[in-house]
């Protein structure tokens, strides 16, 4: 039992319970699948969620025809003819964005000039039905010709719980809500936090303010208003520049950092029994219930999170922001959500990841069935990273983590 | 009563079958693992085994669709997990997926001297990709026909059954016999009909697992799966006796067993 217990809790860990004095029974019966330990028992009418997309500016598979999606990006312009590598923002010329998260791997380059962040991705639904994770990339993120900003770099991952489309409208969303406060600045430098803070802030109330005009609306993931208050996504977003690496963090994924072989955490887990998050919660009213791990109102196991409307003031979405020199010896920074970190500690992640870095991945002899004829746009990988975080994943798997596992692994060493 | 008969031994026929194919997919396993071409015979040899028994019991439920849904030749154990008559296709992914955790657990230190297995645990970025893919298909398709098995189940309280017993004086009886065997049969078929669909599910979605593995690989999760299933039957048939169930002690003998029908 004690083992059964620990594959089970990361998904108690995402979100919510089986509390019997509120919401409805819809929201109680996402609840219950999540807390659910064998998931082949199938639940009514099979509950379809959404999965994550490959173009980066799209919404999800499932939700893709159904949500009305396209009143909150006018400002996206998807070329007609592209695979969703590229995306017209404005009307200004095309910013090459990369982001192509591909399930579960894929890690993309074609960014103009030299400043290409090396990465890996890894992200797939694992033991479970339903892909909630999404993963947004977006090397040189900031506008191109100006100089400050170049090699400023994007990474995010995204947890979603109750139902994908939090986590996906983070994924198309958050990065453009960062960029136009940075936008609004005049040093870059400054003011990180407040920046971080008030994207997090916007990112919250779109979510919120759409899933009020779904009031009605079709999507299928059956979780429309009132109950889609009750999604909610983490979001932990590191940026990277070439002497600093921000890290805001929302929730219970986390970003550590690999430095002289020794595992950083750059964000702490917004858990409802981290005693700070305790007194905030209830000093707001709240109560923290013991129900399969600590969980807000005996609901939500986390104690951050964006959307989550039902459970504001006590959940919030104000991001915990570190800001960190980068150093020469530092190798990697590892983002990944809690389907991974449930299973494998931070320093054994680090230990894992700096051996693909330097060169003890599978070795490359090892060819596959799919892997000959597949991805002609490989070369521009990072194989090394790319190991790392599929490895990760992998690890994660091994270790029966019964959550989805999205892991991303950004080079830090200087070349 | 004869059609249960034949779908009994059609059954034991094909668990025998299995018997003997695990016993040949191990031998491979162990006595030719560098030998892809053997390894990929086997397979397809299994793969065909599987397509005779597809096609058989085809021809049976054919006659009567709604015996395989519970199968009296199934134990309670095996019966309460069945998804339209068989195994649900999403467990490929569970099974490759703890495969790949058992090796890659024993073998982790060996992964970092670069020592390449080519066995499950060695399932590449390329493969997870693929495998996480198939993951979202089976997923997909195993919701759909679960909802088109939801609304065949409902009709049973839908015209015009609901109202034949509403209307009937006395449970059971017969005056409207052949409107009743009528609707019946009309059910019956529907049940064939999805049960096919399950099946070719069932064996599209192995043979697109088993492209994206390398022979090796395919080998050993066959022969995990098929001992999985021969497992289960046996451990699940034993507490049934012990819950004095017995029904299956009657079919024990697999006598009638001789190749694939």
């Amino acid at each position: 039992m004690a083992e059964i217990c620990c594959g089970v809790v990361s998904e108690n860990e995402a979100s919510s319970a089986c509390e019997s004095n509120s919401k409805a029974t819809r929201r109680k019966r996402m609840d219950l699948r999540r807390v659910n330990f064998v998931p082949t028992i199938e639940k009514e009418n099979g509950v379809k969620q959404a999965r994550l997309s490959i173009s980066p500016a799209s919404f999800s598979r499932d939700c893709n025809n159904n949500c009305n999606t396209t009143e909150l990006k006018p400002k996206l312009k998807r070329k007609p003819d592209d695979e969703g590598d590229e995306i017209e923002v404005d009307g200004a010329k095309p910013v090459p964005l990369v982001a192509a998260i591909f399930r579960p791997s894929g890690s993309a380059v074609f960014v103009d000039g030299e400043k290409v962040p090396k990465f890996g991705v890894a992200s797939v639904c694992g033991r479970r039905r339903d892909m909630e994770d999404a993963v947004a990339i977006h090397p040189s993120f900031l506008t191109v010709e100006n100089d400050r900003t170049s090699g400023v770099h994007y990474f995010g991952v995204y947890d979603g719980h109750g139902c994908s489309h939090v986590a996906t409208r983070c994924k198309d969303r958050l990065h453009l809500l960062v960029k136009e406060e940075l936008n609004k600045k005049l040093e870059l430098t400054t003011e990180w936090a407040k920046t971080m803070e008030r994207s997090f802030n916007r990112m919250d109330k779109e979510v919120v303010d759409w899933n009020k005009g779904t009031v009605g609306g079709n999507c299928r993931c059956e979780l429309q208003a009132p109950e889609s208050d009750a999604v909610g996504s983490t979001a932990v977003v590191a940026i990277t520049t070439p002497d600093k690496i921000i890290v805001a963090n929302c929730g219970d994924s986390r970003a550590v950092l690999c430095r002289n072989g020794k595992a950083v955490p750059l964000s702490s887990d917004h858990k409802p029994d981290r005693p700070d998050e305790l007194n905030r919660i209830q000093a707001a009213g709240g109560r923290v219930i013991y129900w399969e791990g600590a969980r807000v109102l005996g609901v939500l196991a986390m104690s951050r999170a964006i959307g989550d409307n039902y459970l504001k003031p006590y959940v919030i979405c104000e991001p915990e922001v570190t800001i960190t020199d980068r150093a020469g010896d530092d190798e990697c920074l590892i983002i990944a959500s809690d389907g991974l970190w449930d299973v494998v500690s931070n320093d054994t992640a680090c230990g894992v990841a700096r051996m693909c870095l330097k060169g003890k991945g599978p070795p490359a002899s090892m060819k596959t069935p799919v892997e000959n004829n597949e991805e002609p746009g490989s070369e521009k990988w990072d194989k090394a990273c790319s190991d790392a975080s599929m490895l990760l994943t992998k690890l994660a798997l091994a270790r029966r983590s019964s959550d989805n596992v999205s892991v991303v692994v950004i080079d830090l060493r200087k070349k | 009563m004869a059609n249960h008969q034949h779908s009994l031994s059609c059954y034991q026929n094909w668990m025998s079958q299995q018997r003997l194919d695990l016993e040949e997919l191990l031998q491979g396993l162990t006595n030719f693992p560098t030998d892809p071409d053997y390894l990929r015979l086997l397979v397809k040899k299994n793969i065909s085994h599987f397509e005779d028994y597809h096609a058989a019991r085809a021809q049976l439920a054919k006659l009567n669709g709604p015996s395989f849904f519970a199968p009296a030749w199934g134990t309670t154990f095996e019966n309460s997990s069945l998804w339209i008559g068989g195994c649900r296709p999403s467990l490929i992914i569970r099974l490759v997926y703890v495969l790949c955790g058992s090796h890659q657990t024993e073998h982790l230190a060996e992964f970092f001297e670069g020592v390449s297995r080519g066995d499950l645990g060695d399932i590449s970025g390329a493969q997870l990709k693929s495998i996480d893919a198939l993951h979202a298909k089976i997923v997909k398709d195993e919701d759909k026909l679960t909802s088109i098995f939801a609304s065949l189940q409902e009709r049973i309280a839908d015209e015009p059954l609901a109202l034949l017993a509403y209307k009937c004086r006395n449970v059971g009886e017969s005056s409207q016999r052949e409107v009743v065997d009528r609707a019946m049969d009309g059910h019956a078929l529907d049940m064939y009909k999805i049960l096919m669909e399950a099946d070719r599910l069932r064996l599209d979605i192995l043979k697109r697992m088993i492209d994206i593995l390398t022979p090796l690989q395919a080998v050993e999760f066959l022969a995990a799966s098929k001992k999985l299933q021969l497992s289960l039957h046996e451990w699940s048939k034993s507490r049934d006796v012990q819950m004095g169930i017995t029904q299956l002690l009657s079919t024990n003998n697999p006598s009638s067993s001789g190749g694939a029908p």
